[in-house]
Formats: C-alpha cells, structure tokens, sequence
C-alpha cells in the first residue's frame, strides 16, 4: 500500500524529469528539452540580457597569453575600440570580443565550408556538406593553411585569435551558452586558426563562386552559334565600364595569343543536357566610388562603400576600432577573422565592390575504365587521385564520399544524371595563397598613400574585387584586384574538352596589368559590379555584369558638384533603376493600347507617370515588375520550355531583351510556339499587360504597394522566423543603387569624407550583439531602413574623452 | 503549518543554491531532501514544495524578463506558437512548481516507506534522526 502511495508520487516525478529532458521532436527540427530549456537559471531566460545596463558588453577576462594590457572602449553602438600595444594581442583581444558577439554566427560559417553542418544538424544539411566537400573547399583550404605555415608570423596571428575566441568558450556555463546552441542541442567547437581560414574561403567562394558554363553550353547546342550571338552579347554599349579606356593598355601583350577558340569548347552538336541547377544565383554585388576634393565642398575628397549582400541576423559584418603601434584603424570585418575588410585609418579610406569575373570552368574528362579512376589527357592516361570525405551526421551514421581529382581539379557531381557528371571543376579558390597573404591585406590598416594601398591589396589572392581608395592628402583611386585567368577569346564560356592540356587556363593576369585608375580627370572613380573595362582591354574575360546601377551612378556623380555627405547619401538611397527606365520605355512603347479596357488603361496611367523610382509605398513598381517578368517569360518561352525539361539554359540579360523591344520587334523571339499566329512585340507587351492587370485586380491595393509586394525579410541565419524581422518597410530595388530585394542588399552603407579631422559615417542592418534576447541584436535595423546613418566614433587614443563612450576595460595578462 | 513553511523554505533555498553548478534538475534533489527530513502529509508536503518551486523559477524568469523589457520573451513566444512573456513565465514557474512538488511528495512518501509509521501512515508523529 505505501509502495503504491509511495510510486503514485515518485513515477510522475520520474516522467516529468525525463519528459523535460528529452528533446522534442517537431517535423524534422528538434526543439529543446523543456526543462533546460525554461530553466530560469540555466535556459534561455539567461540569455535574457538587461536592457538598461549595457550587459552586452563582454565580461573583463584575464588572457593568459597577452604580452600586455589591452584597452577596450566601447561606444554607444556597442563598437569595441581596441587599444593594444602588439598586433598579436589586437588579435586576442579581438577573437575574445568576436566570439562573445558572435559565437554562433563564427561557428556556422566555419562549419558550412568546411562541409561539417550535419555533424551538429543532421541528415538535413548532409547534401551540402557533400557538395561544398566535393567542390574542393575544404581540400583547399588544407592546402591554404600549409602554405601558410611558412609565414611565422600569420601563424601568430591565427593562434593569438584562436586563443581569444578559446578563452571566451573555455568560461562558458551552460548557462550562459548562446542561445541558438541551447535550442540547437549542440556545443561550440573550440577555434583554430584553419577555423579562421574557411571563414575566409567562405566569403571568397560566396563572392566569386558563379558560372554558367552549362547553360551556354545547352544554349549554343540548341540555338546554334549566330543565334547564340544574338541573344547573349558579352557588351552593352550603353554601360559605363569601371576603368575606361585612355589608352593605357596600348603597350599591353597579352601572354596568350587572341584567338577565337574552336576545337577547344565541347561539341556544338551535343544533345542539350539535364540540370537542376538555378539559372541565376548571382545577387551579390556592391557600390562604392570616391569623389576627388575638387568636386566637394570642404575640399576633402569622400569616400562611400555598400556592399550588398544576403541580408542575415546575426549580421555577416562586425564593427569595430583597432589601434596597434602600426595602425589606427576603424571599419568592418567577418567575424572569425582579425581583419579589417572595408574601412579607413586617419590617413586613407577604402572600399570593395565585387568583381564579376568568372573564374571558375568545367572540363568533361574522357575515363579509360569502367571505374572511372584513369582519364586521359594529352592521350596518356593519368590516374586520378582518390580522396575519402568522411562526414560525421548527428544522429545517423557517418558517411564516406570519395571524390576523384584529376589534374583540372574535383569531379564534382557523382549523380550519373547530373550533367556535369563526369566534368572536373577548376576554381581560383582552388590554389593555395601565399603564406604572407593575409599579412599583407592587414597592411591596408597601416596604409599612409596611394603606394601602401597598392602593395597591400594583392593580399586579398582570390577575393576577385573592385577596391576604391580615397587618402587626406587628396589622391582618389580604383584597383581592379584578383586572380583573373588568361583566357583565349571565347574561352571558359562552355563546358570544355578535358582531354586536351592546352586549354589550361594560361596563368593569371599580371597584377601589373589589371585595369586601374588614379585620380582621373573626371574628379571620381567608381564601380557597381559592372564590366570592369571597354573590350578594348586586351584580356578575353567574361561574367555577370550590372548593367543598372553603374549607369545611374555614373550620371548622378557626373553632374554632381559641390558635393556633401548628405549628396552621397541621396546616391546611397536613390531607388531609381536604370532597368525600369529602360524597361517601361520599351514597354510603354510597344503597349497596343487600343486593346486595352477602360480598368487597364487606369494601371497604365500609373504607369506612365512612373518615374521608376521604386519608392516603398507606390504601387507602379510592382505593376512594372509583373508587367516586365510576365512579357518576358512570354518572350523566352523557347528557354522557358527547357527549363521546365530541367535544362539548364541561358536567359537573355535584361538589357538585351529591352534592347529587342526597341530594335527588333519582329524577331522570330517573340512568336509564342504555343500559338498558331505570328505574335511580334507588341503582341507579347500586351499580353503581359492584360496578365499584369488580371493579377493586379485581384489584389488589395495594400499588397500592391512596393514594399509589401517585394515582401522584405531579415532572416535569422539558422532561418528560425522567431529570431528574423519581418515587420521591415523599405523600397529600392536590385537594380537601384538601393539596392534591397527581398532578401538581399546593403549590408554596410559608409561614407567617409578625408578632411581633419575624418569625419565618418556608417550603417547596418543588423546590431553588434548576435544574442537575440540583447536590444543590440537589431538596434541598428530602423535606422538602416529609414536611411539614417550613424555618426561613427573614430579615436585617436584609448584616453580620448567623448560623450558617445559607455564603458572602458582593460584586459590583462593573468589566467 | 511550522513544517509546511520549513519545508518551502528548503527548497526555495536549496533551489536557489542548487542551480549554481547543478543542470536544470536541480530542484529533484533539494525536494526529495526536504520531503525525506522534514515531515508533512503528502498534500502539505507537495503544496510547500509546489509553491516553493513555482515561486522560485516564476519570480526569477519574470525578473529576467522585466529587466530584459521582454525583448527576448516576445522572441521566444514565437517559437511556441505566438505564446506572451506572461504565459512564458507561467509555464516556467509551472515546470519548477510541478517538479519541485513531485519531488517533495516522492521524498516524503519515500521516508513512509522506508519508515514506516506506527499508527496510521499521516498520524502526527516527531521528526526522526
């Protein structure tokens, strides 16, 4: 009897321990056990930081390894000011910081490069695991990190940070775990400098990773070669390239001979092949330009940097002021890293936009066995060498995957039915980086003049990039900076012919001879992912260019004088886009009115009095952008219908196709195959608008309105909506300077004017603390959507009273 | 009534103290403790230990969240189907309460029967040693 009284309170006791310890399951997340979870004391109250008191700052630490005291100041945008007497304990101090702001964020990016999400996922992330493994990322980064062991002192740097980030992980309680590790069931993996060095790969390959050899390939085997010309030109004469031509590459020999490639690409007459592949995943891009003293009111010359990018909570750049005895420096890094990406020191500024070279190709290899482990090339067989990725999957068995490597590179796709199955895949990322590399970027910090900024960026390797510069003693200046292979004409465009070793790519273009400019005569240098030169230039490259946003940029600095940092704000926040001028043109152009009712002719008023400015609370955007896609899925229905067949195939650039609409409105484009009459144009333009209209008139006006037709979101990185904004109105557009879609843009808006003293101005739209349960998580999100900046707080010393400041430490020495 | 209070004050300071260093569970063992050495009948014993348990984890999550201004409590509400800091807390103080309870309850029931009383199982009797 009391044994039954006795079981009546202990089993329920029991069951709820154990219920509360379980994790849950809930489709094919698992959420966390309950108990730990709610626990005030050790569950996600604790991440619960007091919104009054900055508890965001980092609590002071002792680090075992610091040669001297490090001084921390932090301002009110909960920017650390770092203040240390050697680079190496900048570093530690620095890995300290990064990793108590951003533990998680650090531990993800590391961990999706190096192919090891699953490990704490599970089955969930196991086929991108396999594919970033299979495209060599990891491999090089192995290889990266032995070259790099030959410079002592990088080696330094990497452990002094690692061992900052260690000493943050080593004090953590389960208590005071980030949250999303509580929620995730997994624990932070302590930190190495290879940890640092596929953050680094992560934001190369994010940055350069595109190409679209399989899809011109389908597109020239199914339309053939002049058709081919037809739709896709390499040249838009209407853009505006980066460095124009002045007849400084007159002298210039190429170091191979201009060519058109024939023999070399694979058959024209090979069957159109299957892929699941996006035709289109290039959204990154960026603006910068720098404006000479000539053109600006205070005389100083400014310079303004955005770079756009997926827009993540926790946000993928961190801010922050280092001053060693080498440099005082302040700007933007990835976390993980101890580098200043983008940023200026009391003498220059600097500023990336990316380049869109493309600079990776396919080779389709020739194998001499059934068990593919011999190839042939130059008509001799070489054995492929066989690399076994074990990835390691929480929850199901680890698993092995061998990849082949052949001289050209990884076999990427094993898939029988992929069609690039059987093609190896050479990447720029694939070759090591010099051991002094990322030394010789941190030199940018210390950069007095034009001469340091150019010996410091080479550093970059890989990081194709366009890199602007503007100094206090007045110079202005842009570099065209990467790894860009020599290419013959025509070469890279298609898949190519593996067999042969001749169509290597024929080294890299000498830095020397990389397009570059120094302050022109024009009074401003500038770039927004658009070609980097005229085809004059005398290397053969191709990519995904802008062709919108340098245009407008170019006309807005050209007539501007008298320049202030508001006007570069206006050309920061300007949603005009050049594509929607062009576009409606042709549109409004062709439009056959006459069919159109009364209720159509009402969208089409607002549309002509569109000024395509792609302002949040209009609706004339989001009539255009139906208007546009559905005229031009009509128009490309032959693409259209491969597509479907999971082709991978070409789609004309926008440009071109508004460049048809004027000039060719008869081409045979334009004929819809499912229709027995000949459509032109015109056909087409008002078919688009009649499906525009039906689909406009169904919705309530309010879901018409740009912003919420764009349907803006600021996602978490774990993609958990509880930890996202998506209460965020704003306008701009892709194509805009402004350059915010719905998931993507600009990820840090800088402005810095080079007069004494500097005077600096930034935003994000993010928040310095990666903590969701910190009103530092997303502070700097309104802001960012308003268009407000952020006066940034530049000291010359740790010492340095200013109004702005909310808090000094002092790391010492000690364990 | 004296037993009752003592019993609640083990385990709100044994709660307390307990969560330094040992997992969320921690109220198990201050519970069976204090329902093992302190006698109560079973409902006594689990009222004391639910109070105690439900005050403790309800009290220091609202005053987390209050310092907090809720901006994390909103965020987690989410997570679980749009729930308010307010049922967040209640959950919370209700897990503590539950488990604190149970725990009292089992360590009380326990002594009975490792014990056994000699007249009647809830007679008043003395504490043992």
């Amino acid at each position: 009897m009391r044994l039954i009284r006795f079981l009546f309170a202990f089993l329920p006791l029991a069951g709820l321990v154990w219920a509360l310890s379980v994790p849950l399951k809930a489709g094919d997340k698992t959420l966390p056990a309950l108990g730990r979870f709610f626990s005030p004391f050790s569950g996600f109250w604790q991440n619960a930081e007091s919104a009054n008191a900055p508890d965001a700052i980092p609590i002071q630490a002792k680090l075992p390894a610091l040669k001297g005291p490090v001084e921390v100041v932090w301002d009110d945008m909960m920017v650390p000011h770092i203040f240390a007497g050697d680079p190496n304990d900048a570093a530690m101090v620095q890995g300290y910081i990064h990793a108590s702001h951003r533990l998680f964020q650090m531990d993800i990016v590391s961990r999706q490069t190096a192919g090891r999400l699953s490990e704490v996922i599970g089955p969930r992330t196991l086929e991108a695991d396999r594919l970033i493994r299979r495209r060599g990322l990891p491999w090089a980064v192995e290889r990266n990190w032995k070259s790099v062991q030959e410079s002592p002192r990088t080696v330094q740097l990497l452990e002094a940070y690692a061992a900052g980030v260690n000493a943050y992980i080593d004090q953590l309680s389960p208590a005071t775990l980030p949250l999303e590790y509580k929620l995730m069931n997994f624990e932070p993996e302590r930190w190495s400098p290879e940890r640092s060095l596929f953050v680094v790969a992560n934001m190369i390959d994010a940055l350069n990773n595109r190409d679209n050899d399989l899809a011109a390939t389908n597109s020239l085997a199914v339309f053939g070669r002049d058709t081919f010309n037809y739709l896709y030109p390499n040249w838009n004469a209407k853009q505006t390239p980066i460095i124009p031509d002045t007849g400084q590459w007159a002298d210039i020999q190429p170091l191979v001979r201009q060519e058109t490639v024939s023999g070399q690409t694979a058959p024209g007459s090979a069957p159109p092949e299957r892929s699941e592949l996006s035709p289109n995943r290039d959204l990154n891009g960026s603006n910068n330009w720098a404006v000479a003293g000539s053109r600006t009111r205070s005389g100083a010359p400014i310079l303004c940097n955005d770079t756009h990018l997926p827009l993540r909570l926790p946000h993928v750049w961190y801010v922050q002021q280092i001053q060693t005895p080498q440099f005082n420096s302040y700007g933007i890094v990835v976390p993980g890293v101890p580098l200043l990406a983008i940023g200026f020191n009391s003498d220059v500024a600097w500023g990336f936009t990316n380049c869109s070279h493309e600079v990776a190709d396919w080779y389709r290899l020739q194998w001499t066995d059934g068990g593919k482990t011999t190839y042939l090339l130059d008509g001799q067989p070489r054995k492929a060498e066989l690399r076994v990725e074990e990835i390691r999957v929480k929850g199901a068995p680890a698993v092995r995957d061998t990849v082949r490597y052949t001289d050209w590179g990884p076999v990427v796709y094993d898939q029988p039915d992929h069609p690039l199955h059987d093609c190896a895949y050479r990447y720029v990322a694939h070759d090591p980086m010099k051991p002094e590399s990322l030394y010789e970027f941190l030199n940018i910090s210390s950069a007095r003049n034009y001469d340091d900024y150019r010996k410091a960026i080479p550093g970059l390797e890989a990081l194709s990039q366009n890199v602007a510069f503007a100094s206090r003693n007045g110079a202005i200046a842009l570099t065209v900076q990467g790894k860009f292979p020599v290419r013959q004409n025509g070469q890279g465009r298609f898949v190519q012919d593996g067999t042969a070793w001749a169509n290597n790519w024929a080294g890299y273009i000498p830095a020397s001879q990389l397009p570059a400019m120094r302050n022109p005569s024009r009074g401003f240098v500038y770039s927004a992912n658009q070609h980097s030169t005229p085809p004059t230039y005398p290397y053969y490259y191709i990519g995904n260019f802008d062709h919108s946003r340098g245009r407008r940029i170019y006309q807005r600095l050209e007539n501007m004088r008298d320049i202030t940092i508001d006007s570069m704000k206006s050309i920061q926040l300007d949603n005009y886009s050049q594509r929607a001028a062009d576009g409606l043109h042709a549109l409004l152009r062709r439009v056959k009115r006459e069919q159109l009712n009364d209720s159509e002719k009402k969208w089409l008023s607002a549309l002509e009095q569109w000024d395509a400015r792609y302002q949040p609370d209009q609706i004339a955007p989001s009539l255009f952008e139906m208007w546009f896609d559905s005229t031009y899925v009509h128009t490309w229905d032959e693409m259209e219908n491969l597509r479907r067949q999971k082709t991978a195939v070409l789609f004309p650039e926008h440009w071109r196709f508004c460049e048809l609409l004027e000039t060719d409105s008869a081409s045979v484009f334009f004929d819809e195959l499912s229709t027995p009459r000949r459509e032109e144009a015109g056909d087409i333009v008002t078919a688009g608008f009649h499906k525009m209209a039906a689909r406009a008139e169904k919705m309530p006006s309010d879901s018409l309105q740009w912003h919420t037709f764009k349907g803006f979101v600021l996602k978490h990185l774990a993609m958990l909506d509880a930890f996202s904004r998506l209460d965020v109105s704003v306008g701009g557009s892709r194509n805009s300077p402004n350059a915010i879609s719905s998931n993507h843009g600009p990820t840090w808006r800088m402005i810095v004017e080079m007069g004494a003293p500097i005077r600096a101005l930034g935003v994000y739209p993010g928040g310095q603390s990666g903590n969701p349960g910190s009103r530092y998580y997303d502070n700097f999100v309104d802001a960012w959507a308003r268009g407000d900046y952020f006066d940034l707080v530049f000291l010359s010393q740790s010492g340095e009273q200013n109004p702005r400041i909310l808090a000094r430490q002092t790391f010492t020495h000690g364990s | 009534m004296k037993n009752f209070i003592l019993t609640f004050v083990a385990v709100l300071a044994g709660g307390l103290l307990s969560h330094w260093g040992v997992p969320w569970w921690g109220l198990v063992p201050v519970g069976l403790a204090a329902g093992w050495l302190i006698r109560n009948t079973p409902a006594r014993g689990f009222a004391a230990g639910f109070l105690a348990g439900f005050l403790l984890w309800g009290i220091w999550a609202f005053a987390l969240d209050h310092a907090n201004e809720g901006i994390l409590s909103a965020r987690i509400g989410m997570l679980f189907q749009g729930l308010g800091n307010w049922t967040l807390i209640l959950i919370t103080a209700l897990l503590g309460g539950l488990v604190a309870g149970f725990a009292v309850l089992s360590g009380s029931l326990g002594y009975d029967l490792a014990f056994p009383p000699k007249k009647g199982p809830y007679a008043r009797r003395r504490r043992r040693r």
